[in-house]
C-alpha cells in the first residue's frame, strides 16, 4: 500500500526531507513547546500526520501552525536530532503559496516586499530616528568595515527606536567603531524565513548579501538577536562575523571605557531572547554587560538561559494574533518579574521590549515594571540629564 | 464562464513627499513604490473564484507602462489564463476617457460574460472608467457591488449603499461590475508565486494595434483636463484644539462634518 | 441656461445631499435649478413636494421600474429627459447611488464629466471643480471642455445646504424608459447586526487603554452613536476583554481606512498607528500632549477623555 503523505512545497515528502521515520513521537518536542500552553500546536502530532499520511487538507487547515514562535525548543530537545520546527515551517510555506494567510500577516509580507521592511512604512522614512542624533553614517561618508544593521523595528517603532537612539550614544561615548547603512538598510528577512515566504527570505537576504560584500565589511553588529541569527544562520558563508550588540558592550564595559554619571539603584531581572540565548548561546555577554552597569542589582528569573520562557514575539507572531485564550507567555514573565522583586526586566531584543512592554499595561503591572531595553539602561547611567 | 477584469497599478503615496510635474499637472510617480489598486485586488480575487468555480476563462487587462506590468504578473499568478498590457510610448498623461476607450477596444476583441473592475483607483479616485467602458461595449453597469451569486444566467448581486444598506438587484449577462472592498479576502500571492508567472507572456498592445488614431485618442480624452495640482490647506502633525470644552466640540463637531459625517 | 440636480431618494425619502446639491446648484449664477426626483407613480412626486420651498422647478420622473431604487431604468429614464431637456449643468451626489448611475447618464450622452468634487464653478462658459487625489494629499482643479450639458458628481458633506424660499410646481414627467431593463431592482436591505465590520463603517471611534474601565466604554458608544459610527478598540481593550476582537484595530487586528478616525485614549503604539494611518481625518483625543497619536492625528484635544467625549457627544448630538 502506498502512502500520500504530506509534501513540501517543493513536491518533497516531510517524511524523506526530515527523516521523520527516526521520529518516537516521544513528545519531548511539544513538551517544551512554549506556546503548547494555550495553542492546540503540537508538533509531535503534526509530524505524525506527516508520517501516516493523514489528508493534505487537514493538515493545511490548521491554524495553529501560525502559533510557532521559531524558538526551536522543540527541535533542540528532540532526542534523535530531528527538526520538529522544520515541519511546522515547512506546513506554513505550503499555506503561503496555497495564498490561506492571516490578513495581518499578508500586509506585513506585502510591506516588506514594497517597502523593505514590514510595518507599512516608507523606506525614506527608515533614519529618520537619526534626526537630531550623533550617529556615523555611511549615507552620509562616514566609513568603516563595521556594520551596525539597526533593524526594521529599532528604526520604525517609536518605543523600540528608544533603544537605537541609546545604542547611538553608547556607541559614541566609546568611541566604538561602526556605521549604519541609514535609508539603504533592507529588512534582514529573518521571520519571514520562519513564516514560510522563502522567495521573499530569497529577495531580501541576495539584496543585503550583495550589498553587504560591496561594501567590503568586515563586521556587522545588530539591536535584535533576530538579525544576527539569521545572517549566521541563514545566509551561508558570508566571510563577516556577526554578533550581537551585547556582545561588543560587555567587552567595552570591562575594559573601563565608560564613564558613568549616575548610579542607577535600579533591582532588574534580565530575560534571555530566544534567539540570542536558546539559539545562539549567547547568556553571559548580557550579562556582564548589565552587571557593569553602575548601582544595578541583577536578579534571575527561575526560568533563564535555556529555560527562558518565549515572550512568543518571534517567528512572524508580531503580525499574528495567535490561538487561543489564556495568559499570553509575557503576561507570565512580568508577573514574575514583579514577584521577584524586581522594578525593571532587562532586554536585549526589539520583539521582547515590545510584548513585556504590552504585557506590563495589560496586568495593570506598568506603574510597577519598566521594561528596558539593555541599551536604554546604558544611555541612562551615561547621561547627566535627570531621567523622567 | 468567460471573465475579463481590469486592473491598475498605482503608487502608494502614504509617507511621500509628492513632487509635481514642471507643469504641475501631474504627479512625479516614478520613484514611489508602487502596487496593484486595492479595489482591484478584490475585483480580481472575485474574477479568480468565479473561473475555478464555473471552470472557462480570465483575462485580465492593464493600461500603463512596463514597470506596470508587476500587476498582470499578479493576476497570471494567480489563475489568468491571459494578460493584456496597453501603451504607447507617446501617451503623456492618461485621463478616465482615453483610458477608457483603450480598454474598451481591447476588450471588445472577444466577448466575456463578466467584465469586473474595482470601484475607483487609489491615485485619480474618478470611479469612471468601469462605467465608460461598459457603456461603449453595451454592457449594463453596476457600482459597488459587495455580494453576487450566480442563478443561470443571471446574477443576483447587492450594491454597498451608505448606512448599512444594500440595494439588490438582478444582472443579465454579459455584465459589467465595478466591485467595492470588502467583497471577499484576496488570497496572498508570494513571491514564489510572482517569479513563476514571470515565464508567462504578457500581450502588448499599441492604440495602433487596437485600431484608435491619435485624434480618436485625444477626442475621448478631451472632455476633463486637470489644469493644476496643489497642496491643501492643512498638513503635518496635529493641530491642538485649545479654548473651552464648548469651543473645542463646536470645532471637533464642524470637522467632522467638513469630511463627509453624518448622516 | 438650466442647472439639473439629481435628487436622491432612499428608503421613502430624500438623502440630505440633496439639498446641498441644490445649493451648489444656485451657486453656479447660470440660471433656474430644477430638481429631478425619481421613482415609482405616485411615488416621485411624493417625495418631490418636500422640495417645494427649496428648488426652482421640480420634475418627478416616473416610472414602475423606479419605485425603490436604481435599477436600469433610472440611467435610461435620466439619459432621455437629459436629451430632451439640455440643461447645461447636471449635478448629482457621488455616493453609491451617484457613482452608479451618473457616469452612464453621461457617457450615452457623450457628455464630459467630472466625479467626487468638493466644489464647483463657472467660468468663461467651462465648468471647473476641485477635488482630491492620492488620498486628499493634493486637490486638482479640473475643467471641463464647453459642451451643450456637462456633469459633476459632489462629494456629500462638501456643500452646506442654504435656506431658500421658492415655491416650486411638480411637473409629472413619466419616463419613455422601456424594457426590459438588463439591470432590475429588487429589494433594500439592511446589514443584519451582529458580527461586527469595522473596516467597512465610514466613521469610527476608537477606545484605548486610557478608557481605564469596561464600563467607561459606553461613553464612547454614547459619541459614536450621536456620530453614526461604529466603535473600535485598540489591542490591550481586546486583551482586557472589554470590547471583543472583531473590534480591534492594529496590526494583529484589522487595518481601517474610514473616512473619520476618532481615537480615544490611545497613546499611538506603532501596532496600532499602522492599522489606521490612512484614514481621512483623524482626531485624537488624549491627556499626553506627547503621545505619538498625535504624529498621525490631523487635529488633537489635550486633556481628560471623562471631560471630554460628554462635551463631544452632547454637541455631536446638537449640531449634527
Amino acid at each position: 500500500m502506498t502512502v500520500e503523505r504530506f509534501r513540501d512545497s517543493d513536491g518533497t515528502e516531510l517524511f524523506a526531507r526530515f527523516e521523520l521515520g527516526a521520529c518516537l513521537q516521544c513528545g519531548r518536542c511539544a513538551g517544551g513547546c512554549p506556546v503548547s500552553i494555550r495553542s492546540p500546536l503540537n508538533s509531535r502530532a503534526l509530524i505524525y500526520k506527516a508520517v501516516i499520511g493523514a489528508d493534505d487538507e487537514e493538515i493545511l487547515s490548521r491554524e495553529e501552525v501560525w502559533d510557532c514562535t521559531g524558538c526551536r525548543t522543540c527541535s533542540d530537545r528532540c532526542p534523535r536530532g530531528l527538526d520538529p520546527g522544520g515541519v511546522i515551517r515547512a506546513v506554513r510555506t505550503r499555506k503561503i503559496e496555497g495564498g490561506r494567510i492571516p490578513k495581518t500577516l499578508m500586509d506585513a509580507l506585502e510591506s516588506a516586499m514594497k517597502h523593505g521592511n514590514p510595518w507599512g512604512r516608507s523606506r525614506m522614512r527608515r533614519a529618520a530616528w537619526t534626526d537630531g542624533i550623533e550617529v556615523r553614517s555611511l549615507e552620509n561618508g562616514d566609513e568603516s568595515e563595521n556594520l551596525w544593521f539597526v533593524g526594521c523595528t529599532p528604526s520604525y517603532d517609536p518605543r523600540c527606536q528608544e533603544t537605537a537612539k541609546s545604542l547611538a550614544v553608547v556607541f559614541g561615548a566609546a568611541g566604538y567603531d561602526y556605521a549604519i547603512l541609514g535609508n539603504e538598510e533592507t529588512c534582514c528577512g529573518s521571520e519571514f524565513l520562519r513564516l514560510g515566504e522563502t522567495g521573499l527570505f530569497e529577495e531580501l537576504s541576495e539584496t543585503n548579501k550583495e550589498n553587504f560584500k560591496e561594501l567590503g565589511l568586515t563586521g556587522i553588529v545588530t539591536t535584535s538577536p533576530h538579525c544576527m541569527n539569521t545572517f549566521i544562520k541563514d545566509y551561508g558563508e558570508m566571510g563577516i562575523k556577526a554578533v550581537h550588540y551585547s556582545q561588543p558592550l560587555a567587552k567595552l564595559a570591562s575594559s573601563g571605557v565608560f564613564s558613568w554619571k549616575r548610579e542607577l539603584g535600579i533591582k532588574a531581572v534580565y530575560h534571555d531572547p530566544c534567539y540570542l540565548g536558546k539559539q545562539n548561546g549567547i547568556y553571559d555577554e548580557p550579562r556582564a554587560a548589565l552587571k557593569a552597569l553602575p548601582g544595578l542589582e541583577l536578579f534571575e528569573f527561575d526560568r533563564s538561559r535555556e529555560r527562558s520562557l518565549c515572550c512568543e514575539g518571534g517567528g512572524g507572531r508580531m503580525w499574528l494574533e495567535g490561538e487561543g485564550t489564556g495568559e499570553r507567555n509575557a503576561q507570565t514573565r512580568v508577573k514574575d518579574a514583579h514577584a521577584l522583586g524586581a522594578e525593571v526586566i532587562a532586554t536585549a531584543c526589539p520583539f521582547c521590549l515590545m510584548t513585556l512592554t504590552d504585557a506590563a499595561k495589560t496586568t495593570g503591572l506598568e506603574e510597577k515594571i519598566r521594561v528596558l531595553d539593555i541599551s536604554e539602561l546604558y544611555a541612562m547611567a551615561l547621561s547627566e540629564e535627570e531621567q523622567g | 464562464m468567460r471573465i475579463a477584469v481590469f486592473v491598475k497599478h498605482v503608487p502608494d503615496t502614504a509617507e511621500a513627499d509628492l513632487v509635481l510635474s514642471p507643469d504641475g499637472r501631474s504627479v512625479k510617480t516614478g520613484g514611489l513604490p508602487h502596487q496593484m489598486n486595492e479595489w482591484d485586488r478584490f475585483a480580481l480575487e472575485e474574477a479568480v473564484r468565479f473561473k475555478e468555480a464555473t471552470g472557462g476563462s480570465l483575462t485580465a487587462f492593464l493600461l500603463g507602462p512596463e514597470e506596470h506590468e508587476e500587476s498582470l504578473r499578479r493576476c497570471l499568478a494567480m489563475g489568468a489564463d491571459r494578460a493584456v498590457r496597453i501603451w504607447s510610448g507617446e501617451l503623456a498623461e492618461t485621463n478616465p476617457g482615453a483610458a477608457a476607450a483603450l480598454l474598451a477596444k481591447a476588450a471588445s476583441s472577444d466577448a466575456y460574460d463578466l467584465y469586473l473592475s474595482g470601484a475607483q483607483s487609489s491615485d485619480d479616485g474618478y470611479g469612471l472608467v468601469g462605467s465608460m467602458v461598459a457603456e461603449a461595449l453595451n454592457l449594463p453597469f453596476a457600482a459597488l457591488v459587495n455580494k453576487i451569486e450566480p442563478s443561470g444566467g443571471t446574477l443576483r448581486i447587492t450594491r454597498e449603499l451608505e448606512g448599512g444598506f444594500g440595494e439588490v438587484l438582478d444582472v443579465d449577462l454579459p455584465a459589467f461590475l465595478s466591485i467595492q472592498t470588502g467583497i471577499n479576502e484576496p488570497r496572498y500571492v508570494s513571491i514564489l508565486g510572482i517569479k513563476k508567472a514571470r515565464a508567462k507572456p504578457i500581450d502588448l498592445s499599441s492604440p495602433a494595434d487596437l485600431g484608435l488614431s491619435g485624434a480618436e485618442l485625444s477626442d475621448a480624452g478631451k472632455g476633463l483636463s486637470v489644469t493644476g495640482l496643489s497642496a491643501p490647506e492643512s498638513s503635518g502633525r496635529a493641530e491642538i484644539w485649545a479654548g473651552t470644552m464648548d469651543e473645542i466640540a463646536a470645532l471637533f463637531v464642524k470637522a467632522v462634518g467638513e469630511a463627509g459625517g453624518g448622516k | 441656461m438650466s442647472v439639473f440636480v439629481i435628487a436622491e431618494p432612499r428608503a421613502g425619502e430624500l438623502r440630505p445631499v440633496t439639498w446641498e446639491l441644490i445649493a451648489a446648484g444656485r451657486a453656479l449664477g447660470l440660471g433656474p435649478v430644477t430638481a429631478v426626483v425619481p421613482g415609482g407613480p405616485g411615488e416621485a412626486s411624493r417625495l418631490a413636494e418636500t422640495l417645494k420651498t427649496d428648488a426652482d422647478n421640480i420634475i418627478a420622473l416616473e416610472h414602475g421600474s423606479l419605485a425603490g431604487g436604481s435599477g436600469g431604468a433610472l440611467a435610461d429614464a435620466l439619459a432621455a429627459l437629459i436629451r430632451e431637456r439640455a440643461p447645461r449643468v447636471v449635478l448629482a451626489a457621488h455616493s453609491a447611488a451617484g457613482m452608479d448611475f451618473a457616469p452612464t447618464v453621461a457617457a450615452r450622452l457623450g457628455a464630459p464629466m467630472v466625479t467626487d468634487v468638493l466644489s464647483v464653478s463657472f467660468e468663461g462658459g467651462s465648468l471647473s471643480a476641485v477635488r482630491t487625489v492620492y488620498g486628499g494629499k493634493l486637490e486638482a482643479k479640473v475643467t471641463l471642455a464647453p459642451a451643450p450639458t456637462v456633469f459633476a458628481t459632489m462629494r456629500p458633506g462638501s456643500v452646506e445646504k442654504t435656506e431658500s424660499s421658492s415655491s416650486a410646481g411638480v411637473e409629472i414627467v413619466p419616463s419613455g424608459a422601456s424594457g426590459p431593463f438588463a439591470k432590475r431592482f429588487v429589494e433594500l436591505v439592511k446589514e443584519a447586526a451582529g458580527e461586527v465590520d469595522i473596516t467597512q463603517a465610514d466613521i469610527l471611534v476608537s477606545v484605548g487603554r486610557g478608557i481605564a474601565d469596561k464600563e467607561n466604554i459606553a461613553l464612547a458608544e454614547d459619541l459614536a452613536k450621536a456620530l453614526g459610527a461604529t466603535l473600535s478598540c485598540s489591542r490591550p481593550v481586546v486583551d482586557l476583554n472589554w470590547l471583543p476582537k472583531d473590534r480591534q484595530v492594529g496590526i494583529s487586528g484589522k487595518t481601517v481606512k474610514p473616512k473619520i478616525y476618532v481615537a480615544i485614549g490611545i497613546s499611538g503604539a506603532f501596532q496600532h498607528i499602522t492599522a489606521m494611518k490612512d484614514s481621512g481625518l483623524v482626531i485624537a483625543v488624549n491627556k499626553d500632549h506627547r503621545a505619538p497619536i498625535f504624529g498621525v492625528a490631523d487635529y488633537g484635544i489635550v486633556g481628560d477623555l471623562f471631560k471630554v467625549l460628554p462635551a463631544l457627544t452632547a454637541a455631536a448630538r446638537a449640531g449634527i
